[in-house]
C-alpha cells in the first residue's frame, strides 16, 4: 500500500512558469524559412504522347503490314484546326461548317476572342455521335494551328477539347488523347 | 486643473505583469504545421522570370522532375543551359532545331548509358516549358524535335488555375 502523502506544510507553492524562448526562438527561424522554401503557384502537365519516330530500325515490310491493319480499324481522324478566323473541327472526309454555311466551324465572336464554349458544345454534340460506334480512336484529337497562334491560346484549346461536364455534374472524358499535327499553312 | 498626485507611497509597488504567450504559440504551431504541409523536397522546378511566363490551365497532374526543355521568349534551355540563344535565328524551312537535337541526343545517350550500367529506367519523359507568347511554329518545332530524339513523352508544363 502506497504511503499517505505527508500532512505537513511544505510551505508555499513553486509558481514556476514554463520557460518557452526556446520554443519562440525555433519557430521564428523555422517559419520564414518554410515560407521562402514553399510553393505559391501550383504547377500542372498536361501530358501529350507522341507516337515514337520512326526510326531507321523499322523496315518498309514492317511499315506496309502496319498500314494494312490501320485499313480495317475504322478511324474518325478528328481534326482541330486553329486559325486567325476561329477554330475549324474535321476530319480527312470533311469540315464541320459554322452556322452560315461557310467560314470556321467556331467563329470568333463579337469581341474577336475564341468562343471555346461554342467549340465544347460542338465537340460534345461529336462525341454523343460517335460514341459506341466502333471507332478505334475516338478519343483522340489532332490539333493543329497557324504558325503565330499563341501557345496560350493551344493550351486552352486543349483544356476545352480534353473533358467535359455531362448532365449529372460528372467529368467525363472528351477528347483526353491529344496530338498534335503540322502547321497549317 | 489636474490633481496633485498622491504622495503616500502606498501606489509605488509596481504590479507584476507577463505577457501571455499561449495564443501566440498556438499560431505558430498551425502555421508551422501547415508550412512544413506545404514544403517541397523537390525543389524549384520551374524559374520564374519576365521571360517565362508559363501558360494558365485548369486541369493537370502533378509535375514531375525531368529534362526541362524550357522555351523563353528569346531563347531555348535545356537543363537551364543555354543551347539556342535567339529564337529568330532558327532556320524558317527547317522542321529539327539542330543545336537541340543535338543536345538531346546527348542527353539520350547518358540516360541509356544508365539504363545499361545501373539499371535505371529510360523514361522518354520530357518536360517542355514555353512561354504563354511563343508561336505555335517554335512550340511544334521543339515537339518535333523532342520526339525525334527519342524524348516522345512530352509534358507542357503549365500554371494550374483555382
Amino acid at each position: 500500500m502506497a504511503y499517505k502523502p505527508s500532512m505537513r506544510g511544505k510551505g508555499e507553492f513553486l509558481d514556476i512558469e514554463l520557460d518557452i524562448r526556446p520554443v519562440m526562438n525555433l519557430m521564428v527561424v523555422l517559419i520564414p524559412l518554410l515560407i521562402a522554401s514553399a510553393e505559391w503557384v501550383k504547377l500542372g502537365v498536361v501530358e501529350i504522347n507522341a507516337p515514337p519516330a520512326k526510326g531507321p530500325s523499322g523496315g518498309a515490310g514492317e511499315g506496309e503490314n502496319q498500314d494494312q491493319a490501320k485499313e480495317k480499324e475504322m478511324k474518325l481522324g478528328l481534326k482541330i484546326a486553329i486559325a486567325h478566323d476561329g477554330i475549324t473541327i474535321g476530319n480527312a472526309q470533311a469540315l464541320l461548317e459554322g452556322e452560315q454555311g461557310e467560314g470556321p466551324t467556331v467563329p470568333l465572336t463579337a469581341e474577336g476572342k475564341y468562343d471555346f464554349e461554342l467549340l465544347k458544345k460542338k465537340l460534345i454534340e461529336i462525341k454523343k455521335k460517335i460514341k459506341g460506334k466502333g471507332f478505334k480512336d475516338e478519343d483522340r484529337v489532332v490539333l493543329t494551328a497557324s504558325a503565330d497562334i499563341e501557345y496560350q491560346t493551344i493550351i486552352t484549346v486543349m483544356d476545352y477539347v480534353q473533358t467535359y461536364e455531362d448532365e449529372n455534374g460528372d467529368i467525363v472524358a472528351l477528347f483526353p488523347q491529344i496530338n498534335f499535327g503540322s502547321i497549317l499553312q | 486643473m489636474a490633481f496633485q498626485p498622491s504622495k503616500s507611497k502606498k501606489n509605488l509597488t509596481k504590479e507584476e505583469g507577463t505577457l501571455n504567450m499561449n495564443s501566440m504559440m498556438d499560431m505558430m504551431t498551425i502555421i508551422l504545421l501547415f508550412l512544413l504541409k506545404s514544403f517541397s523536397t523537390e525543389g524549384a522546378l520551374v524559374t520564374p522570370s519576365e521571360e517565362l511566363r508559363l501558360p494558365v490551365s485548369q486541369q493537370g497532374e502533378k509535375p514531375k522532375k525531368e529534362l526541362n526543355v524550357t522555351v523563353s521568349k528569346t531563347m531555348i534551355l535545356v537543363n537551364d543551359q543555354v543551347v539556342v540563344p535567339a529564337l529568330n535565328e532558327i532556320p524558317k524551312d527547317q522542321m529539327i532545331i539542330s543545336p537541340l537535337a543535338a543536345k538531346l541526343a546527348e542527353y539520350a545517350q547518358q540516360e541509356k548509358d544508365l539504363e545499361i550500367e545501373v539499371g535505371k529506367e529510360f523514361t522518354h519523359e520530357v518536360n517542355i516549358q514555353g512561354d504563354e507568347n511563343l508561336p505555335f511554329e517554335i512550340l511544334f518545332k521543339v515537339m518535333f524535335t523532342c520526339s525525334r530524339t527519342e524524348f516522345y513523352k512530352m509534358r507542357l508544363v503549365t500554371i494550374k488555375k483555382g
